[in-house]
């Protein structure tokens, strides 16, 4: 009986295989679970592959959209349907980096311990639904997108991208009025910065050439290369970096982008998040472009300055300009209400920051005009990113220098002229709703 | 009302996996954790004075460590002899080919009964047999310590009956109104049916029931799996869990008697392979396999029977293990049975039945070669089936790749974890889940409808509840009295725990999915009968004091019951958990 007794280990052996699989399986669920909760045949959240669970709201707890029990629906204000439409997504799904594709587990509830809940939770994103409506108000039609952050805590205020329309009329999309209407081109869109890549171009200067500040620029029209010519907007004479940098000249950062080389820019546009996908609460946005030009001088001089193929989202502008703002630090933006003070990393040295809050303040009130945007603080860089055919994008990006008001703002026209012209007075709307 | 209803619902749904482990708990620490004594049956007394007990009916006497009464002189074989008692309490010594031999009263044997006094001699050492009277006997056996002091079963079956009633709550809430009372009917049917079972029980003084509790709480799982997806059908469900209540008390009661439970292994094989041939002859194609009996209006699956009588007729005593043949019959008759399943295409039951070969065969003959032989023939044969079936080879090529083919082969698992994991820990409610409404979500993939329903906890205390089985019988099989119980309970424990592995695993895309159903648990009449048949084995190796119905006490008290009545006085035990019942005590010899 010993000898059987011994053998009848065996089914222990059974049992122990059984206790190894569903440990696998425990660990698969704490890792995979909110993946499996959330497959769309997944009838506790979803009826007919709809969202059918949850709320969601802007910071202020105005409704943004809402499911249950099989039926959907938005804001009752159609301004804000529209202007929330990229922000908040929909529930058809177009807008694939909307809130509710993107946060559809939070909506539903789920938890590893409760599973998805019954009726969903009430989630608030930080944007403030009025800010998007004055963004999108600014934009009047013209395609392009606005970013608003409050550079202290990385809460996104405002996120707007046009052209938008009306989910609950859902009109004929297919005219190129609509063009790309269903990408948030805030987050999902890379645009030829111009000249607010000078921004990165400075950082990197400040930081590697000593004798930067006592050095003087000559702008004559155009800049002679060893393969080409790069030339400038206007003629400069004599410049300071500050002047230069106010001046945009593209003569002075031609020569600061051939003496820093491919390598430097390189790497200072991957240590600025510029050109790699970044996480915006999981959503993953477009990445950018910078190519290092090693073998032609021109190309390089033009990538130095935001042309060539450069390509930057809106919101990778974003965090550079918060960056900038808050002493080099970027608080990691978020869209949720729930995570406030999340992670911060430093992307820029502090005194370097500090040198370009300072010129992009000297910019304002040198070169764009502190009455154009009446009781802001306002440090800022402009773009016209040359796109060819004779247009160009504007861009406008910055911040406040403010403790009340700790903003910091890209806007992005596309094809919509000059920066300043263009977009300057849509960030002046969205910032004076702002500290109203 | 609603409020109400609502507040049940919110706070059962947290009670129940409470209760559910607080049960497997009590269960757990009375199985394996209560002292238990083994049984004595007669002494040898050694040359050097020691008396040796004799502990089981069937013992190995010799040199070896491993032997059950070692005997350490140089001249014994390693394994000399065999000391076997009869189901009518008779001795027999059997020489097993020793180098020394073997006498009984100075007279050299093969093999030869033994009475109290004899003298037997191995290879000339003198040991002297003892047997026990029944007085003696008796008064050892009450020394033993019996189950349910240290956790009272009645308790464990009020927490069951707890657990029933916030379950069939659940269901009242959630249910469609028309479906509400024959719920709650059943439910209670249940909870009546296992006080009955428990009632009678003690009134034969049986103590022990942590294998019933187990298999009642995995049933009452079963009738919730039940009421979600088919509410219609619950007359129909405890009638069967009537049946196999029923079906394992009889085979118990069967098994009680070595002799009569050996003698019919034969005839139960032949049943087997007659029932394997009607099914091949019989049956209608479901699902890709040909399973399945239609017989006026009743389903029934065969192989489940056959599950039961495989054991029976697979299991052997230690005479047979020894003195018998070699597996070679065993071997052909398990070819059969695993080639018919095949050939009906019910994989799933093939490769329970091969892995309870693996076992039985093992357990029989403790050789390994044997079994890596037979695994490879196996693998052989399976790979010959992947490539004749192409159903099962998709169902190999979507193994570990399930999201990838989430809407045609990988449909059922998907929809599995995506359910199981909108269940969390707690579950969304009984009646409550969406899983029950996808083809076979009631049988192949009741493990999720359980994590989806009653939460992740819940479903796992299932799960554990077959693993404690199992690990109760691989305990009580060091105190067997018969190496034929407790192969049996070792064999029908791990045919559970293969059964529910691929059951579980499949489901979750951890295995390939085989479509076989969880014991107990997952809907359907002739699988729940044949558990609770197996249940009987497992009882049957519970050889605690007054434990098991299917264990016969150590003596017989019809012979003497005034004198018993006044023994019990002098006990410390508590006159009313003692009524003394008719039933099956008495028993003619």
């Amino acid at each position: 009986m010993k000898k059987v007794k011994r053998r009848a280990n065996a089914a222990l052996l059974i049992a122990a295989l059984i206790i190894a699989g569903l440990c696998a399986y425990i660990l698969e669920f704490i890792d995979h679970g909110k993946d499996w909760a959330m497959f769309p045949a997944n009838q506790s959240v979803y009826s007919g592959g709809v969202l059918n669970t949850g709320t969601l709201t802007d910071r202020n707890g105005m409704l943004l959209a809402a499911a249950g029990n099989g039926v959907y629906y938005y804001s009752d204000d159609p301004a804000t349907r529209i202007a929330c439409l990229h922000v908040a997504g929909d529930y058809r799904g177009n807008i694939g980096t909307g809130a509710v594709t993107a946060f559809a587990s939070k909506l539903a509830g789920y938890s590893a311990i409760n599973g998805t809940c019954g009726d969903g939770v009430t989630l608030a994103l930080t944007i403030d639904a009025r800010l998007n409506i004055a963004a999108y108000e600014a934009l009047a039609g013209r395609k392009g997108a606005v970013l608003v952050i409050d550079y202290l805590t990385g809460e996104i205020l405002c996120m707007v991208s046009s052209p938008s329309y009306d989910p609950n009329t859902s009109p004929d999309l297919t005219s190129s009025a609509y063009e790309g209407v269903f990408l948030n081109r805030a987050i999902s869109s890379a645009f030829t910065p111009g000249s607010v890549f000078k921004l990165v171009t400075l950082a990197a200067a400040v930081d590697n050439i000593r004798d930067l500040t006592e050095r003087s620029f000559y702008c004559s029209g155009s800049i002679a290369l060893s393969d080409g010519i790069v030339t400038c907007s206007g003629v400069h004479g004599s410049q300071t970096i500050e002047l230069a940098f106010a001046n945009s000249c593209n003569c002075a950062f031609a020569e600061l982008a051939v003496e820093l080389g491919p390598d430097c820019l390189e790497q200072y546009c991957r240590e600025l998040g510029l050109t790699a996908s970044l996480d915006l609460d999981g959503i993953s946005t477009a990445a950018g472009n910078f190519e290092k030009a090693a073998d032609s001088e021109t190309a390089l001089a033009w990538a130095g300055i935001g042309q060539h193929n450069d390509l930057i989202s809106p919101y990778s502008m974003l965090r550079l300009v918060a960056a900038v703002a808050n002493g080099g630090i970027v608080k990691e933006p978020t869209l949720l209400m729930e995570n406030k003070h999340g992670a911060e990393s430093r992307i820029l040295r502090a005194d370097t920051a500090r040198t370009l809050a300072e010129m992009m303040s000297y910019n304002v009130v040198y070169s764009y005009g502190e009455w154009r945007f009446p009781g802001l603080k306002l440090c800022a860089k402009t773009g016209t990113a040359e796109v060819g055919n004779g247009s160009s994008h504007a861009w406008f990006a910055g911040f406040l220098d403010s403790e009340e008001f700790p903003l910091a703002f890209v806007v992005l026209v596309e094809n919509g002229g000059g920066g300043l012209a263009a977009a300057g007075p849509v960030a002046n709307s969205v910032l004076q709703a702002a500290v109203s | 009302m609603e409020a109400i209803l609502q507040s049940i619902m919110y706070f059962s749904r947290y009670l129940l996996p409470f209760l559910a482990a607080w049960l497997l708990f009590r269960c757990g620490r009375s199985m394996l954790r209560e002292r238990y004594e083994p049984e004595v049956w007669a002494y040898l007394r050694l040359p050097d004075g020691t008396a040796v007990p004799v502990r089981h009916w069937e013992c190995i006497i010799g040199r070896s460590r491993l032997s059950d009464i070692v005997v350490a002189y140089p001249t014994v074989s390693r394994s000399h002899a065999a000391l076997i008692r009869s189901g009518k309490g008779l001795w027999t010594v059997y020489d097993l080919g020793s180098k020394g031999g073997t006498r009984v009263n100075g007279e050299s044997v093969e093999a030869a009964e033994l009475e109290d006094g004899d003298r037997l001699t191995l290879a000339g050492v003198h040991l002297d047999f003892m047997d026990l009277n029944e007085e003696e006997r008796l008064s050892l056996s009450r020394q033993r310590r019996e189950p349910g002091r240290l956790i009272r079963p009645g308790i464990s079956f009020f927490i069951l009956t707890i657990f029933q009633l916030l379950l069939a709550l659940q269901h009242g809430i959630s249910s469609e109104p028309e479906y509400t009372r024959s719920i709650l009917l059943a439910f209670f049917a249940l909870s009546i049916a296992m006080w009955c079972y428990y009632l009678i029980m003690r009134s034969i003084r049986r103590t022990g029931f942590e294998v019933e509790t187990i298999a009642f709480l995995l049933s009452t799982l079963g009738l919730s799996v039940a009421a979600t997806s088919v509410p219609g059908d619950m007359v129909k469900q405890i009638i069967l869990l009537l049946m196999g209540i029923g079906l394992f008390i009889a085979l118990g009661w069967w098994l009680r008697e070595l002799g009569r439970a050996k003698a019919l292994r034969w005839p139960v094989g032949f049943a087997a392979l007659a029932l394997l041939a009607l099914n091949l002859l019989a049956s209608e194609e479901v699902f890709g396999a040909k399973n399945w009996i239609y017989i006026e209006g009743f389903s029934l699956q065969p192989s489940e029977f056959v599950k039961i009588a495989y054991i029976y007729a697979g299991t052997a005593s230690l005479d047979r293990l020894f003195m018998g043949r070699n597996l070679f019959l065993f071997i052909a008759f398990s070819a059969v049975c695993v080639g018919a399943l095949a050939i009906m295409g019910d994989f799933g039951s093939a490769l329970i039945f091969f892995a309870t070969f693996l076992v039985i065969s093992f357990m029989r003959s403790g050789n390994i070669a044997t079994i890596f032989l037979a695994v490879t023939g196996a693998g052989l044969a399976g790979f010959l089936a992947l490539t004749v079936k192409p159903h099962i080879a998709q169902r190999f090529a979507t193994w570990g790749h399930v999201w990838e083919y989430a809407n045609d082969a990988g449909y059922q698992q998907t929809r599995a974890l995506s359910a199981a994991a909108s269940g969390g820990l707690f579950g969304q409610g009984a009646g409550r889940g969406w899983l029950s409404g996808i083809v076979a979500a009631d049988t192949d993939m009741v493990f999720a409808l359980l994590c989806e329903e009653m939460g992740l906890i819940v479903a796992l205390c299932a799960v554990s509840g077959v693993i404690l089985l199992a690990a109760f019988a691989v305990k009580s099989s060091a105190h067997g009295r018969s190496s034929f119980y407790v192969i049996a309970s070792c064999a029908a424990v791990s045919m559970m725990m293969v059964q529910m592995a691929l059951n579980v695993f499949g489901s979750l895309d951890i295995l390939p999915f085989t479509g076989v159903t969880f014991p107990f648990v997952s809907r359907g009449g002739s699988s729940l009968i044949s558990c609770w048949a197996l249940l009987a084995f497992i009882k049957a190796g519970d050889t605690r004091q007054n434990a098991s119905f299917v264990v016969k006490p150590p003596s017989k008290y019809r012979s003497n019951a005034g004198y018993m009545e006044e023994e019990y006085d002098q006990c410390e035990y508590e006159d009313e958990e003692y009524g003394m019942g008719p039933s099956w005590e008495e028993e003619p010899e």
